[in-house]
Order: structure tokens, then sequence, then C-alpha cells
């Protein structure tokens, strides 16, 4: 037991540790170029394993493309270090001013790892457009989908009832949550290409209803996308069944947005719009984008400022307030953060990036630490340093 | 002979700051150093004409000076005043430099020896290029070495081409010698002009010649405002710093709504016929009235366009980086004789090099309003500058010169390695929006580039001590001890910077974009440099590596920095692409190369240390084993 607490609690692991966590930061770089930076983080940083393959499309990859080395994965190596540095100071240090500087450095350091944790599990990040003059009340996901069933009946507000697409499980039988209705996933791709059948294609569908049958869509399924530039068309099949009789299959895809015409499933005495789409998240208030500005430096292209002045109306009132939103400068409100983030339609409509990451300010705190403890520590040794010159 | 031995060293310093000053002055008649400061509107910045001058050459020919086939050696501006305003003369310049002549295919066009073409030599070639050109890899990070050569030299051509025609149209010298009567005669054709094109466009009865002649001189202008690549045409005051500039072209073509042709178009006419008739008192009177006219259309500009002219002229990173070969040669002739007066003799030198390099960096900070470090380019400037001044506080404490030779030896390469950036063209250009903060300009990447500076020198010191270690004798004990001690201290100093450098970057991305941590490649880099640092101290404070073991660890630190400095930026991912490079490739290989070689030298067997410091470790490694043996003949 002692030798093992002895094991845990070594420097040698320690830089063991560190070792590895460098070679594991370098083939997480090196893999961004095939899986883009999402994929990749999922791969290496927020996972306990993983194997690196010689990429087939770098030099000599055909001839090399067998290489594989594994490596443990970003969740192994932070909570190892963790176990290591909480370990050592179990065991060796006794707190002294002479170690205060350590200690601060190592308080920081854990406060910046379980900050890591909290974003990885809790931050969510979406985009909200807004067109000049328009409101918007929601911002959507960008990687994530939702199957959504639309209540459209009530004249001042449309209820949602949702499920994640992750929940899309083909064979599954899930219950539309406030609804008569349970869906069956028929079929489900996380990629694909989606066109009208020509007549020299077979139009066969496995879809019963709705715009599937319709207008005569196919669906190809592909493999799915990494890269920051594209997007997943996600589509399914979908079985909606209302107590034991099934009501007919349709076909949703995250494409098939407001430009179709919505489709619709008769549940006898309601009427719901099924559709699937990028995960939306509601908010309590409104914003409206007063004027977006594009600002270039003179005789060129290059931008020099992307602002927007928006006008918040909340549900309450008392929470109304007017803010210009601009590079490096969010709006933080309600526990979320507007950032500028891009713009489309000819400077028309200004895209906010919208992060609801409770623990946001822990970076700080653990910064401020270390910064502390890093300048006490050589701050000590540069001390002495000198002091022995002197002599 | 103690001051023998400074005035050496000290001559030679002066030799090469009065060569810096010496070849920034040029003789002649006209006033070129007015010209050189006429204003020009480049990348939202307003520059002189020198600083266009200058960076088209650096990428045509790679230098900032042509020599032609007489051997006479033209300054940028003599030549840029000669491309515009003499083309039939400057044609026959060799300007286009291309490395690998023999390789194009183009028969009777390679030379022996010659590296440098003018453009008369690659006229009969032209359509032959346009062709290679039309086959070669549409995306330029996929290209051959080959095909990046055609390419270079088509865009150099078109380039050409275009700052040809800047300041007037260009034709044969019947016209360029009479450019105010071509604008005058213009001026009077565009209202009948005006008047017979709306009687055509209505149908009525009109005056063919003169309509001709309208339109004749329209698609001309029309030609010229999309080739003429410089603004040269301020807008009339008052002036709104905002504001677009215009070329010549487009002023001319912009007459015809009915606004005044502006007076900088009419003077550029008079000061080119003035050069052309070798007239310097005129053309002297007009530079000079260009001049005023600036001055009193923009007071707050003219020092600074002034500044930066200087600035170009005087080179100062070119002097420094000759002075840092002088005081690395100076500390290696210092331990082999004289130590004491020679290496304080470098030590001054250094300090005078470190002043040099100050001012260059200062100035570019004043030219551009920003804070140091804005681009790859200056990046490298300024890991030299932090490292020249880590090496002259070693210097300070230790005296021996190991700090002054390693220091002047980084700042030398860092400061090559800007000189090969520059030839992209314009080093000082403007931020995209989201880096367009100089908050963050100045503390983020400005402690995170003094990190790599660290690192390297700390990296220079280690490659000394397993260079002296191994192959010197003299190197003991002391030396070895001081130098650890160098490395330790600049290695504290390193990942100090740099972790307070990546969490500043971290509050930085979570202010623009939400998210303190992206693993954005450039991001890894700096996280690879910090844990490198961790790694070498828990490694030395836990006693796990000895001093060799240490000195290979810092060796790897330049591996991992040049990394994290060059390697993110070619990977063609990320947010930080500010600096995006596609060849300098196969250098960061042969770097990284030779510290792995260095690396190993570091771990060979202590019976491989010539030194007195290594045998002497062998013997201590071998006592254990001999007592062992004698135990075991007993």
């Amino acid at each position: 037991m002692k030798s093992l607490f002895q094991f845990f609690s070594s420097l040698k692991l320690t830089v063991v540790l560190l070792s590895l966590s460098l070679i594991l930061i370098f083939f997480g770089t090196l893999d961004q170029v095939q899986y883009g930076i999402w994929h990749t983080q999922e791969l290496y940083f927020e996972s306990f394993l993983v194997v690196w393959t010689f990429p087939e499309h770098a030099p000599l990859g055909q001839h090399l493309h067998w290489i594989r080395i594994p490596m443990p994965g970003g969740y192994l190596l932070g909570g190892m270090l963790l176990i290591n540095l909480l370990a050592a100071h179990f065991n060796r240090f006794k707190l002294s001013w002479a170690k205060c500087g350590i200690f601060l450095i190592h308080s920081g350091l854990i406060l910046l790892l379980i900050s890591e944790l909290m974003t990885d599990i809790l931050a969510v990040e979406s985009q909200m457009p807004v067109d000049e003059g328009g409101t918007s009340n929601y911002s959507q996901g960008f990687r994530e989908n939702e199957l959504v069933f639309i209540d459209r009946s009530h004249p001042e507000h449309d209820s949602v009832h949702a499920i994640p697409a992750s929940l899309l499980k083909p064979g599954k039988r899930i219950n539309v949550p406030n609804t008569p209705l349970s869906i069956r996933t028929v079929r489900y791709h996380g990629n694909a290409e989606i066109g009208r059948a020509t007549s020299g294609s077979p139009a066969e569908s496995i879809a019963t209803r709705g715009a599937a049958v319709r207008m005569g869509i196919i669906v190809n399924p592909k493999p799915e996308t990494y890269s920051e530039d594209e997007i997943n068309t996600v589509t399914a099949f979908v079985e909606v069944i209302k107590g034991e009789d099934s009501l007919g299959t349709w076909l949703v895809s995250n494409v098939m947005d407001e430009r179709f015409p919505p489709q619709m499933v008769d549940a006898g005495d309601r009427s719901f719009e099924i559709a699937l789409r990028f995960t939306r998240h509601y908010y309590p208030f409104e914003i409206e984008l007063i004027d977006f500005k594009h600002e270039k430096y003179p005789g060129t292209e290059v931008p020099f400022n992307f602002s927007s002045e928006v006008k918040v109306t909340h549900q309450d009132s008392t929470k109304n307030q007017k803010a210009l939103i601009y590079m490096n400068h969010p709006l933080r409100y309600e526990g979320l953060t507007f950032f500028q983030a891009s713009f489309a339609n000819q400077d028309k409509t200004s895209i906010f990036q919208v992060v609801r990451n409770p623990g946001w300010l822990l970076p700080y705190l653990s910064v401020l630490l270390m910064g502390l403890g890093m300048c006490a520590q050589f701050g000590m040794h540069f001390f002495k340093f000198l002091g022995k010159q002197r002599r | 002979m103690k001051k023998i031995i400074y005035l050496i060293v000290f001559g030679i310093a002066a030799l090469v700051l009065l060569g810096g000053l010496r070849s920034s002055k040029v003789d002649s008649d006209f006033d070129l150093e007015a010209f050189a400061e006429l204003p020009v509107q480049v990348g939202g910045r307003i520059k002189p004409l020198d600083s266009v001058a200058r960076n088209t050459l650096l990428i045509l020919s790679g230098r900032q000076k042509v020599v032609t086939d007489e051997g006479v050696t033209l300054s940028p501006i003599e030549w840029f005043l000669d491309l515009t305003m003499r083309p039939e003369l400057a044609d026959t310049y060799p300007v286009f430099k291309i490395e690998f002549p023999d390789d194009l295919g183009l028969v009777g066009l390679a030379e022996q020896g010659q590296r440098y073409y003018s453009f008369n030599e690659l006229l009969p070639y032209s359509e032959e290029l346009s062709r290679l050109h039309g086959e070669i890899n549409p995306a330029p990070e996929l290209r051959s070495p080959y095909e990046k050569q055609i390419a270079d030299i088509n865009n150099g051509l078109i380039r050409y081409h275009r700052v040809m025609h800047s300041l007037h149209p260009i034709g044969g010298a019947e016209r360029l010698d009479r450019l105010v009567d071509e604008y005058q005669s213009y001026l009077a054709t565009i209202q009948a002009g005006m008047v017979e094109l709306r009687k055509q466009q209505a149908g009525q009865e009109f005056d063919p010649a003169l309509l001709k002649r309208f339109i004749t001189f329209a698609d001309d202008y029309l030609k010229l405002s999309t080739t003429a690549h410089l603004r040269v045409v301020p807008p009339p005051p008052p002036v709104d710093p905002l504001e677009d500039w215009k070329n010549i072209g487009l002023e001319l073509l912009d007459v015809m709504k009915g606004d005044p042709l502006s007076p900088y178009v009419t003077s550029y006419a008079s000061l080119t016929m003035a050069y052309r008739s070798d007239d310097a008192e005129q053309f002297n009177s007009e530079v000079n009235e260009l001049r005023e006219r600036f001055i009193a259309d923009f007071p707050g500009d003219i020092s600074r366009v002034h500044y930066e002219r200087v600035f170009n002229a005087l080179q100062p990173f070119y002097i420094s980086m000759q002075l840092y070969v002088l005081i690395f040669l100076a500390v290696c002739i210092s331990w082999l004789r004289w130590p004491k007066e020679l290496a304080k003799a470098a030590f001054w030198v250094l300090v005078l090099a470190f002043l040099i390099h100050t001012f260059g960096l200062l100035s570019r900070m004043y030219i551009q309003g920003r804070p140091p470090i804005t681009n790859l380019y200056s990046s490298a400037v300024f890991v030299g500058w932090g490292a020249v001044l880590l090496g002259i506080l070693i210097e300070k404490f230790f005296k021996n010169g190991i700090g002054a030779a390693m220091a002047s030896l980084v700042g030398f390469c860092t400061l090559i390695i800007a000189h090969h950036l520059a030839m992209t063209g314009d080093t000082l250009e403007m931020m995209r929006a989201v880096l367009d903060s100089n908050f963050w300009l100045a503390t983020h990447v400005v402690i995170i580039t003094f990190g790599y500076s660290a690192i390297f020198l700390a990296g220079a010191l280690a490659i000394l001590f397993v260079l002296l270690g191994v192959f010197g004798s003299r190197f003991n004990k002391d030396t070895a001890r001081s130098l650890s001690a160098m490395v330790y201290g600049i290695i504290c100093f390193g990942t100090l910077f740099s972790l307070v450098g990546t969490i500043l970057g971290g509050i930085w991305a979570d202010q623009s974009w939400g998210r303190f941590w992206g693993w954005d490649p450039k991001e890894n880099g700096a996280l690879m440099i910090v844990i490198m640092g961790a790694i070498y101290l828990h490694a030395r404070w836990g006693g796990i590596c000895k001093e060799r073991g240490l000195m290979a660890l810092a060796i790897c630190g330049n591996i991992i920095t040049a990394w994290s400095w060059f390697g993110t930026n070619m990977l063609p991912v990320g947010l930080h692409s500010y600096g995006r490079m596609d060849s300098a490739y196969a250098w960061l290989i042969g770097f990284v190369i030779l510290q792995l070689v260095l690396t190993a030298t570091a771990l060979l067997p202590w019976r491989f240390w010539r030194s007195e410091f290594g045998q002497a470790n062998y013997r201590k490694e071998k006592k254990p084993s001999l007592i062992a043996a004698e135990d075991s003949e007993a």
C-alpha cells in the first residue's frame, strides 16, 4: 500500500505524465489536419485512450499507413496528474513560506484542470443570426440536432416537443414528451446527400408520408465530415405511432428547413409539424439588431472592425438593456455571453456566438494563483542567486 | 596590447556602422530623397514611395538593390524612378531572380551562372511562360518547387507591369514626353465628348471623330484604372483618414463625372517629363510642390512618412546582424587567447548591437502605431531581441563571454530568419479585426514571444555545453556548473513567460470567442513549451536527470519551440492564421534533425567526452565497478 502511495506521489511519475501529455498534444495537433478541431478534441483530449494512425494522405502515407501509436487520452492523463499532484502534496509537502510559490502554482493548476473538465461537460456553444431591424429569441447549435414536434394551434405561442438526435437509434421507440405520440427510428444517417429522384434512378423510399413521397426525395448516405466549414446533413426516417397505430413514416433532415413546406402529422384532435433541425436554445428575452457595422482599412478589403448595436427585451422588463457587441468586447447577459462571430447577407445580418459556460470565471482565478505562485517561486530563486553572486 | 585589442574590435564595429550609413546616401542632382518620401496608400496606411520600391524589389529580386549589366548599382528608389518614368531603360535591368533557370525548360533563356534576368530577356518567352503557368497546380500550398518558380515568375511579371503603370499611363517616348498635353487635351475633350456620346445614344447625328477620340481616352484610362498598382492620389481636402485613395486611372476616369482632376496627377506627369528630359531643377521644384501639397493636406502624417524613409535607408537590423557576427567571432577568439580584453570589448559591442536592434524595433512600433509583434517577421525580430537582452544579463553576472556568444548567435539566426520572411513583401501590414487589439498584442503576444527567446537561448547554451564537453579539452567542472546555472535560470524565466503568455492568450480567446481553451494548433504549441519547461524543472528538482540529461532536455526545448513558432503555422488549420507560410518546411525539418543529433550527442556515454569534465565523470562512473571487480577478485 505504501509503495503504491510512493508511486503515485513520485516526481518520476510527474515527469512521465508530462512527457506523455507533450506527445498527446503533438499528435492531437497533427490530426487536426485530418479530423478538424472538434473531432480531434473528442478523440484526444476528451478520452481515456487514443490510437494515432499515420495519415494516408501525408507524404509516404501509402507505405506508412500501418503505423499506429496508442497513447493515453486527455482524461486519463489529466486525472493521473491530478492524483499525482494531490498525493505528492499529502506525502512530501509541508506548508512553509519557502514552498508557498509551488503550492500556489499547483493549486492554480488543479483549478485549471477542473475548469477544463467543467467546460467540456457543461459549456454549450451556439449561434444566433439576427437581421438588421429583426429580432431573435433563440440560438442554434451547429453540430447537434433535434427532432421536434411543433403544435401551432395556440394563437400566441407554439409548443415545441423535442428529442435530441443522438437518441434516434434505429429500432428504438421513444415517447414524445407531453403528446399522445411516440416514434420509432427506421433509419438514421449522420450525413447524407438529398436530392430529387430523376427518371433514371429508382424512386424507392421507405417514407410513406410527407415531403419525401410528395416530391420524390431520395437519400444517399455519406460519411460524416469533420471539416469546420462543412455541415453534416443529418437525415432520418421516423415512424410516428399513436397508441399502437402507425401513422406512417416520414423523412426528416436538417436541410429541409423553413424553405420547405412544413410536414404535418395529423394525430386526430391535434396536428403537429415534424422536423429535424439544429438544436435550438430558447431564451426568455429577445435580441434586436439595430445596426451592424463592418469597417475596412482604407484602400483594402481587410476588415478592422465588426460591431453590432443591439437591444435586449426581456420578459421581465427591468432586465432590458442596450449594448454594443464588437471584437473582444462580448455582451455578458443572464449567464450567457454573446460574441460578434460572423456576418452574412451583404452585411445585413450579424451572427453572434452564444456561449453558456458556468465555469468561465475559474480559469481567471487559477491564472491569478499560478501567476502569483510563479512570481514567488522564481523570485525567491532569483534573489537567492543574487545573494550568492554578491558573496 | 590591451588597448590594441579594444581598438581593433571597436574599429571593426565602427566600420560596420559607417558602411550602413554610407550605403543609405545616394548622389544625384535629382532630389531623390524628397521623391522617395512622396505618399502612397498601401494596406490601409500612408507610406513613402520608398517602401513600395523596396518591397517590390524584395519580392522580385530578393534584395534591395539593382545591379545593371554595366555593373552600376541602383538604389530601390532610383530603380522605381526608371521603372515608372524611363521604362525603356528599366526593361533592361536584371531584376527578376530565377533560382533555377535551367529547370524551366525555356530554350535559350538560361545562361551559365546568371540568376537575375531583365524584362527584355524574359519577353520572348512570355507566351510559353503563361502556358506553363496555366498547367501548374491551382492550389499554392500543393505546388512543387518547379511550379512555385513558374508561379513566382508570372506573378513577378504581373507585379512589375502594374507597378510600372502606377504614376501615369505608359507608352512610347512620344507619349511619356507629352503627358501634360495629353491630360489637357483629355480635359478639353470631356464635355464635348459626353455631348456627342448622348447624341449617339439618342440616335441623333454626331461627330464621329470627336466621339472616337473621347472613347479612346476613356477606354485607355479604364484599362489603366485596373492596371495601376498604387493608390497615389489622395482625396481632395478636407481629408478623412478612412477614405480610399485612388489610383491614377480611376482619378482620370472620375473626371468624367465632373470631379476636378487632382493636382497630384498633373504633378506626376510634369515630374515624369522633367526626369525624362534630364531637367533636375524642374524635377526638384515639382517634387517639392507635391511634397508641400501633401504636408498641407496631411499635416499629421508627414513626419511618420519621413521617418519610415529614413528607417528604410538605415536598415538597423542589417547592421546589428553584422555586429552579432563580429561579437560571436570575438568571443570565440577570446576563449583561445586574450580572454579578458576581447570578451570585454565583445560585451560592449553586444550592447551597441542591442541598442541598434532596439532602435529598429521601436521605429517599427512608431511607424505602425502598434506593439512590436504583429506578424511572423516581427516575431523573429523580437525573439532575437529578447535573447540578446537575456544574454546581456547573463554576461553581467558571469562575465565569461558565454552569454554574449550565444546571445549573438541567436540574435543573428533570428534576424536571418526575419530577413527571409521579409521576401514576401510588406512587413508592416495591417491586422485583421480579431487581432486588432493593442492591449492583447502588447501583453499576450509579447510575453509569449519573449518565452521563445528564453527557451532558444537556453537551448543554445545547452548546445554549447554539449559541444565543449564532448569535443573541447579545457571544459572543466566550474564552467559546467556555471553553464548549468545559466540554462536553469533562463528556463525558469522561459517557463514563467510561456505560462503567463499562454494563460493571457486563453483570456483573450475567452474575450473574443468565448472559449478559454480551444486546442487550436498555436495554443497547443504554447502549451507544449510550458510542459517542456515543467518537465525540465521537475526533472531537475527531483534529481531525475543530471547535468547531461538536463542539457538534452534543454536542446529538446529548441525543437518544441521551433514547432510552436513555425511548425503550427504550416498546418492548414486553426484560428491563428496570421502567419501562414508554405515553404520553410525543409528548414524546419533540418533544424529538428540537427537538434536530435545534438541531443543524442549529449547522451553519449562519458567515455566519449574528451573534456576534463567528461573524463572526471567517466572515472567517477567507473569507480564503483572497479571496486566491485576488486572485491570479487579478493
